[in-house]
């Protein structure tokens, strides 16, 4: 085994068996079972099955034409009554759970009275009795007539720039850059905190000249980021993982989730600006960690550092009221705020191609100059203990060596 | 083939000239010591060495070239700024650093049981270095250093934080590893170590190598420079010496370079209320020798030493 992936095994060794870290990653998939255990215990203690009647006195409703139910869901029996009286009396002898009257003026007023004993009737009652109502609204239309009733509308956009489709059924496609945006770059800012930790402890242990004779620094550096950023993806995933699982619970989102087209586009996207956006973090953080005495030091400087990474988060309501704002357009294509922010624009509406290419060849740009300096700067920095690196000595340290 | 050939090295920080001219070389299976002041330039010498600073003048051959990664895997260094990873377990440690060095995690594991047991630490594998003692601590890096089994051994200060009966292990064990046809280069300031143990020495001061040479011609060489004497009076203060020791009940003056001993002896007993009994030239140690070139500043290459 090369000596990067000795590295990069020993970090991923070492950060995934941590008691933090195990806590860290067992801590969301915990919670959420506790969550949608507690959810489905109150659910189920509160569970009501009995049929809803109903009293049509109108005579629009036909009790046969039920919706029909999903593979994996049981409709409530929907039950007529001939009469007010008789439908009371069943509530009232718990054989039904609600009763809905239709009085004959319900065309025009388009309002009904609703009996119940204590418990207002649940949204799946409302559900169920409202697709049953407006099943027998287009009864006898033409077939394709009632399904686009039914159905309601659903304006897609096509936006000729890109020639992608926006429509109210993708809305996945909106929030999924959302989710990835802070998935990914949780990710990115994790692994690169525990980056700039080991670098700066690395420093305080005095191990690195041990390590400078057995590895290139390029193997050392590269070695620890892709570790670590290695152990911060199997958190994620796992957390991501659990994330899905809990959506079984959700129809409504699965339902999205069903309609709505793999964004191959996006990932692609996300791919490429994920890659050198990370490294360009990475080289930063190294540079701190290098600069820096201890742990302490690096952390406070790496905290304003930050900023400039994180600053789309805080123009986030710009971003959705004017995607194509001036200063939107400045962070898409400034190296440290443009990944994230072409990750949560995707969603918003296409980004011009040149603006998409030339965010690409600055961030690109950008890393590549931040490694050169970084490993100057590592050089320089890590053999000076118990002193920091100056920016002035950082900067020469550019021109010098 | 020399082991390790420096020429004329030299190394600038800033406006701070680190090293001016260092040249020496080692030969295959001897051990080296390098000499020197605080701020000599030895460190930086030995980093120039490493290929962990690049020289801005001078050449550095290791191991028969330029120094490549196969060859970093050939060489065991204990630097002076040492240390281990606190938090990870003791065996751990050890058995990945081997493996940087190019052994697989069998062998090493196997090798490391025996190095533990030597230095009495086999209890402690699975501890935290943390939880080592510094004595332990500095056992456990020389057997970082020693474990892949290098041709070329570089140890800066290595019986620092060490007791007695370590110290004389670990002599012990340089000493097989010199006879194992290793070439071990040894910076330190304890000079009765650099006289037992090494072969030949390079001084170095101000960032040049003022001394260099096996350690009896240089003793020869400085044969004079060291006066012993018994007697009653103030010894202190005399012209041409640099240092005056007292020793069990005798005095030990370090001359200058250059310095003639009967000047001295003359000195002495012109002076008021000194009664001289004995009165003879003493073999300098490396000690004597340091602190005459030392003090002198460059008069030792002057001297033609180097």
């Amino acid at each position: 085994m090369s000596n990067f992936w000795l590295v990069a095994k020993h970090e991923y060794r070492n950060v995934v068996m941590r008691r933090g870290f195990v806590i860290g990653t067992a801590a969301v998939p915990l919670g959420l079972a506790l969550l949608i255990g507690m959810v489905i215990l109150v659910e189920r203690s509160s569970e009501n099955r009995l049929p809803i009647g109903y009293v049509d006195q109108v005579g629009f409703l036909d009790e046969n034409a039920q919706p029909a139910a999903a593979d994996d869901e049981e409709r409530i029996e929907i039950q007529a009554f001939a009469d007010e009286a008789s439908g009371v009396q069943a509530l009232e002898q718990e054989e039904i759970q609600v009763l809905f009257v239709f009085p004959p003026d319900y065309p025009e007023t388009v309002k009904t009275e609703l009996y119940y004993l204590e418990k207002p009737p649940s949204n799946d009652v409302w559900r169920e009795f409202d697709d049953f109502v407006r099943l027998n609204l287009v009864r006898g239309l033409p077939e394709d007539v009632a399904y686009r009733m039914l159905e309601g509308t659903n304006v897609v956009v096509y936006d000729t720039a890109s020639d992608r489709e926006f429509s109210e059924s993708s809305i996945i496609n909106v929030i999924l850059p959302m989710v990835a945006s802070f998935f990914f770059f949780f990710a990115t800012m994790s692994a690169a905190g525990y980056l700039l930790g080991v670098i700066a402890t690395e420093k305080e242990n005095r191990m690195m000249e041990t390590l400078l004779t057995s590895l290139t620094p390029g193997q050392l550096i590269g070695g620890k980021a892709l570790g670590l950023l290695s152990a911060t993806l199997t958190q994620l995933t796992v957390h991501i993982v659990t994330a899905l699982l809990a959506l079984k619970f959700a129809s409504p989102v699965i339902e999205a989730l069903q309609k709505a087209v793999i964004p191959w586009e996006y990932l692609g996207l996300l791919a490429l600006f994920f890659f050198p956006a990370y490294t360009l973090v990475a080289a930063v953080m190294v540079a701190i960690g290098s600069a820096a005495v201890e742990m302490q030091q690096a952390q406070q400087v790496s905290g304003i550092v930050n900023l400039f990474f994180i600053a789309p988060f805080f123009l986030v309501a710009l971003l959705f009221s004017n995607p194509n704002h001036p200063i939107i357009v400045f962070m898409t294509l400034f190296p440290t705020t443009a990944f994230l922010t072409v990750s949560l624009r995707w969603g918003l509406g296409s980004i011009p191609t040149w603006q998409l290419g030339l965010s690409w060849v600055i961030l690109v740009g950008s890393t590549a100059f931040m490694i050169w300096a970084a490993a100057r700067i590592f050089r320089a920095g890590m053999l000076r203990y118990g002193q920091p690196l100056t920016f002035k000595g950082a900067l020469a340290s550019l021109r010098n060596q | 083939m020399h082991t390790v050939e420096v020429s004329h090295l030299a190394k600038r920080f800033g406006d701070i000239e680190a090293v001016v001219d260092v040249s020496f070389a080692i030969e295959p299976g001897e051990i080296f010591g390098m000499l020197g002041p605080n701020g000599a330039g030895k460190t930086t010498t030995i980093r120039m060495m490493m290929d962990i600073f690049k020289p801005d003048a001078g050449s550095i051959s290791v191991l028969g070239g330029p120094l490549d990664l196969p060859k970093k895997r050939r060489i065991g260094y204990l630097p002076e700024e040492r240390g281990l990873y606190k938090d990870q377990k003791l065996g751990a440690t050890l058995t990945y650093l081997a493996m940087l060095k190019g052994l697989d995690q069998k062998t090493a594991e196997g090798r490391l049981g025996q190095w533990l047991e030597r230095f009495d630490l086999t209890d402690y594998r699975q501890k935290k270095v943390e939880e080592l003692s510094k004595g332990m601590q500095q056992k456990a890096q020389i057997i970082a250093t020693l474990l892949h089994e290098p041709d070329l051994i570089v140890i800066d200060e290595p019986f620092s934080g060490l007791d007695p009966v370590n110290t004389r292990l670990v002599k012990r064990i340089f000493e097989e590893q010199r006879d194992a046809g290793r070439s071990i280069i040894m910076s330190t300031h304890q000079m009765y170590q650099v006289e037992a143990l090494c072969n030949r020495i390079v001084l170095i001061n101000e960032g040049r190598s003022v001394l260099y040479g096996r350690v009896e011609e240089i003793k020869r060489n400085f044969a004079g420079n060291a006066v012993e004497l018994k007697g009653q009076g103030d010894f202190t203060e005399i012209p041409g010496v640099l240092e005056t020791r007292q020793l069990n009940g005798s005095w030990h003056l370090a001359l200058e370079i250059g310095a003639d001993p009967q000047d001295v002896f003359r000195a002495l007993a012109n002076r008021d209320g000194v009664k001289i009994d004995r009165f003879e030239l003493a073999e300098p140690s490396l000690d004597d020798i340091f602190i005459s070139v030392v003090q002198d500043g460059n008069h030792g290459s002057e001297a033609g030493h180097v």
